[in-house]
């Protein structure tokens, strides 16, 4: 390598397969597929931040060899359409008064994001020698309704583009897809398979870690690597010997305490402090309402309150993320439910 | 005064009879002064002349090409846009129909006009005004019948779905009309750019205000006013800001409606200044002990309640101090809030009583603990307004793509994942922040992201 990558998080990112820390039985099927040359569509399921989309890259980069630039997209479906995307699709719906068919003349419905975002990728011919293309979508379960649109698109454009679709949760897949899909799981990454990785990292970067150390960075970082690795390099940044102590101070300044401060300030009744963190907080992050609200219900979890507290709490909350299901300002909810919290704290 | 000539309109009873007696205002052709009146007189004049000649004209290629073959047919002439139309633009209120219509009836012309009231769409205007435009009635045959004058008002209000292709027919129209048209208009439209390539736009000026005053006295002498004093009238002209038609309905509102207490407090609750309106429908909110009150007042003014419940929202904390009070009210905001949100999807209006109640008099009436305070409340703006969709400022999508260059990362996990994460990095020392930097190839405005 010609250049110090200072990220360690991308200097360690796995470049094949092969590199990729554990999940000996996901790699086994993949590799046998890619020797096969043939696959179904593929839903990946596993948690958040395990690697699924890194393993449905690096796949589909053996599986493509050197055609892999032309006949491979990842689209995010949880990002929205940008104003121009939004236009296109738009000018795209529109049938030509020229075509034959009860839809010439007319503007079909098809859900912008497919218009905009898949539809022009999977049409397209495969390009090179490639047996077909390969198209990732990611977040998959954030379509929505739009889930039902591409039950045909796998079925018409199938043979052109293979799909790999990943998602969180297969409860939130509609069984159409489930059935046309074969599923892959993939697990976390175990621990002797994490210390192996973070050893090497070590050894590399000339770090001392101890095997205790290693077990707190696998707890802490909740057995995801890029965090893990994150984690380390923060560490490492006072000293080459990694100490207990040094991780945990270094996790408090890693982790997320805006939602908790913001608690915090709720409970002691300040209103108008805690709008103000609430507001900075989703225009720094970008969370969505309901995003936010999962949050502030994992950091009540986390906090020491009597029962009848928490479940007055998660009350509160949950009505509040039911109405801005409906509502139209997040602002306005999100206020709400803060100004409740403070009311609350008085009876506390 | 006759019962009924108490109904009408002051601006419609005191619209000038003749251009004469009318106070003109001051108007320009690109950046040569003219006099409004002499120009109007000469186009209409002029119009008729070229007409004739034009008439006489098609008349005899009629008759010509009556006796060949359809090849070798003459086209028939048209009148030249610039002489067959003008269009006046100018701030609301400073006289442009009554100008037209002074003008029609000193020509002794029917006025034929559309406005924004009625929709413009292609099908309608050809209906309305084509049939006059291009023949001249039965009638026209057998008696001497007068001659028409075409207003098209509020041209810029021509918009939107419901107008759609107006612009091409009054194109078309302006081509082959037979009587002059005046067009009116508020602004510079780009949709209205085709017609300012054709024809003259004359841009009017709202009238001084010595002039204002002088009519408005006018007015006042004649209606027998007695009650308003002289700096009241000068605070509606002052308010009004040039727009005499504003000036003579805030007259007539004052001094037709019952005059007891402060006439000035009446005067600036009439205002039309939109902002400064929302200020006081604001402060005002906030003082209301009943729910009839505060239903009053959401109905009398013409804010837009899409705006209205933002503005409640950023301001609450301002009238409102007690976690008890600031609960209730956000509690009534949040569900005015998703009852509109489902409004607007359901498309169900029947919902909407709920919705103004609770944003409007929920709110405010759910001060209990707070007490009334006397001295002057700030009003600010909203600040905060929440997007629903998730977007990125210039320079963080500029560092994402930079970034995706090295690193193949999603914009959502990028800013709640891994920037947290860079920021923290790079602010344990410089040389870390220099080299992420360098290695990113980034900017001052991108690294201004890592601090």
């Amino acid at each position: 390598m010609t250049e110090e990558i200072p990220i360690w998080r991308i200097k360690y990112h796995p470049k094949n397969l092969d590199e990729i820390s554990g999940r000996e039985t996901v790699k086994e099927t993949l590799k046998h597929i890619i020797q096969q040359n043939n696959f179904p569509h593929l839903l990946l399921v596993g948690s958040n931040g395990i690697g699924k989309t890194i393993i449905a890259q690096l796949f589909s980069k053996e599986f493509l060899g050197k055609d892999y630039n032309a006949n491979f997209k990842l689209v995010y479906a949880d990002v929205p359409l940008t104003d121009e995307e939004r236009k296109e699709a738009k000018a795209e719906a529109y049938v030509s008064t020229n075509k034959i068919g009860s839809s010439a003349g007319r503007s079909i419905t098809t859900p912008a994001f497919i218009q905009a975002r898949v539809k022009p990728f999977v049409q397209l011919k495969v390009l090179g020698n490639a047996p077909f293309k390969i198209l990732v979508v990611k977040n998959f379960e954030a379509l929505g309704s739009n889930q039902q649109s591409f039950r045909r698109l796998m079925e018409i454009y199938g043979n052109n583009c293979r799909m790999i679709l990943i998602t969180t949760n297969v409860s939130s897949i509609i069984n159409p897809i489930v059935s046309r899909c074969q599923i892959i799981l993939i697990s976390r990454v175990k621990f002797v398979e994490f210390k192996e990785l973070i050893l090497y990292i070590a050894k590399k970067e000339s770090l001392e870690i101890s095997d205790e150390c290693i077990e707190i960075l696998y707890r802490i970082s909740d057995s995801k690597i890029s965090r893990a690795i994150d984690l380390l390099q923060l560490s490492s940044i006072n000293g080459n010997n990694i100490t207990v102590e040094i991780l945990y101070e270094n996790a408090q300044k890693f982790h997320n305490d805006l939602i908790k401060s913001l608690l915090l300030l709720a409970f002691k009744g300040d209103f108008p402090k805690a709008r103000e963190l609430s507001r900075k907080i989703l225009s720094s992050y970008k969370f969505s309402a309901h995003e936010f609200y999962r949050l502030i219900l994992i950091e009540i979890n986390n906090l020491p309150l009597s029962k009848f507290t928490r479940i007055k709490l998660i009350n509160l909350i949950a009505d509040s993320d039911f109405r801005t299901l409906d509502g139209r300002d997040i602002d306005i909810q999100i206020s709400a439910l803060l100004s409740k919290i403070c009311l609350f704290s008085e009876y506390m | 005064m006759s019962k009924k000539d108490s109904d009408i309109p002051w601006v419609e009873k005191y619209r000038p009879k003749s251009i004469k007696e009318m106070a003109l205002p001051t108007a320009r052709l690109g950046r040569q002064r003219i006099n409004l009146s002499e120009e109007l007189e000469n186009f209409v004049k002029h119009f008729f002349e070229e007409r004739k000649k034009v008439n006489i004209e098609n008349k005899e290629i009629r008759e010509f090409n009556r006796t060949v073959i359809e090849k070798e047919q003459k086209e028939e002439k048209k009148i030249s846009s610039d002489i067959a139309a003008v269009l006046l633009e100018g701030p609301p209120g400073i006289g442009k129909t009554s100008i037209v219509y002074a003008l029609a009836n000193d020509f002794n012309m029917e006025v034929i006009e559309t406005n924004a009231s009625d929709t413009r769409t292609r099908s309608t205007l050809e209906r309305r005004l084509k049939e006059t435009t291009k023949s001249r009635g039965i009638m026209d045959f057998i008696s001497e019948s007068k001659e028409k004058l075409i207003l098209i008002d509020e041209i810029d209000g021509i918009y939107g779905v419901q107008d759609r292709g107006a612009i091409p027919t009054v194109l078309d129209l302006i081509q082959n009309t037979q009587f002059p048209i005046i067009m009116c208009s508020n602004e510079y439209k780009t949709n209205l750019q085709p017609l300012y390539n054709k024809i003259n736009r004359y841009e009017v000026h709202p009238l001084p205000k010595n002039e204002v005053i002088k009519i408005a006295n006018n007015i006042i002498k004649k209606e027998n006013i007695t009650n308003l004093k002289n700096e009241d009238l000068e605070l509606i002209i002052d308010k009004n800001n040039g727009d005499l038609r504003g000036v003579i309905n805030d007259i007539q509102g004052i001094c037709q409606g019952k005059i007891e207490g402060d006439v000035r407090d009446l005067i600036l609750s009439l205002h039309r200044d939109n902002l400064e309106e929302i200020f006081t429908l604001i402060r005002d909110l906030f003082k209301v002990s009943s729910l009839k009150e505060a239903r009053d007042l959401t109905d009398k003014s013409d804010v837009d309640y899409n705006f209205l419940y933002k503005w409640i929202n950023e301001n609450l904390l301002t009238f409102m101090k007690s976690n008890r009070d600031l609960a209730n009210a956000f509690e009534n905001l949040s569900l005015a809030d998703e009852i509109f949100g489902r409004i607007r999807t359901t498309q169900y209006w029947g919902l909407l009583p709920y919705f103004f109640d609770l944003f409007a008099g929920g709110v405010a009436l759910s001060r209990k603990d707070t007490p009334v305070s006397k001295g002057f409340q700030r009003v600010v703006f909203p600040r905060y307004t929440s997007g629903t969709y998730f977007s990125l400022t210039p320079a963080e999508k500029e560092f994402v793509e930079k970034l995706k260059r090295k690193y193949q990362i999603s914009q959502i996990d990028f800013i709640q994942d891994f920037l947290p994460f860079l920021k923290i990095l790079c602010g344990t020392s410089r040389k870390q922040l220099k080299s992420v930097s360098d290695w990113l190839e980034l900017d001052a405005k991108e690294k201004s992201l890592l601090k």
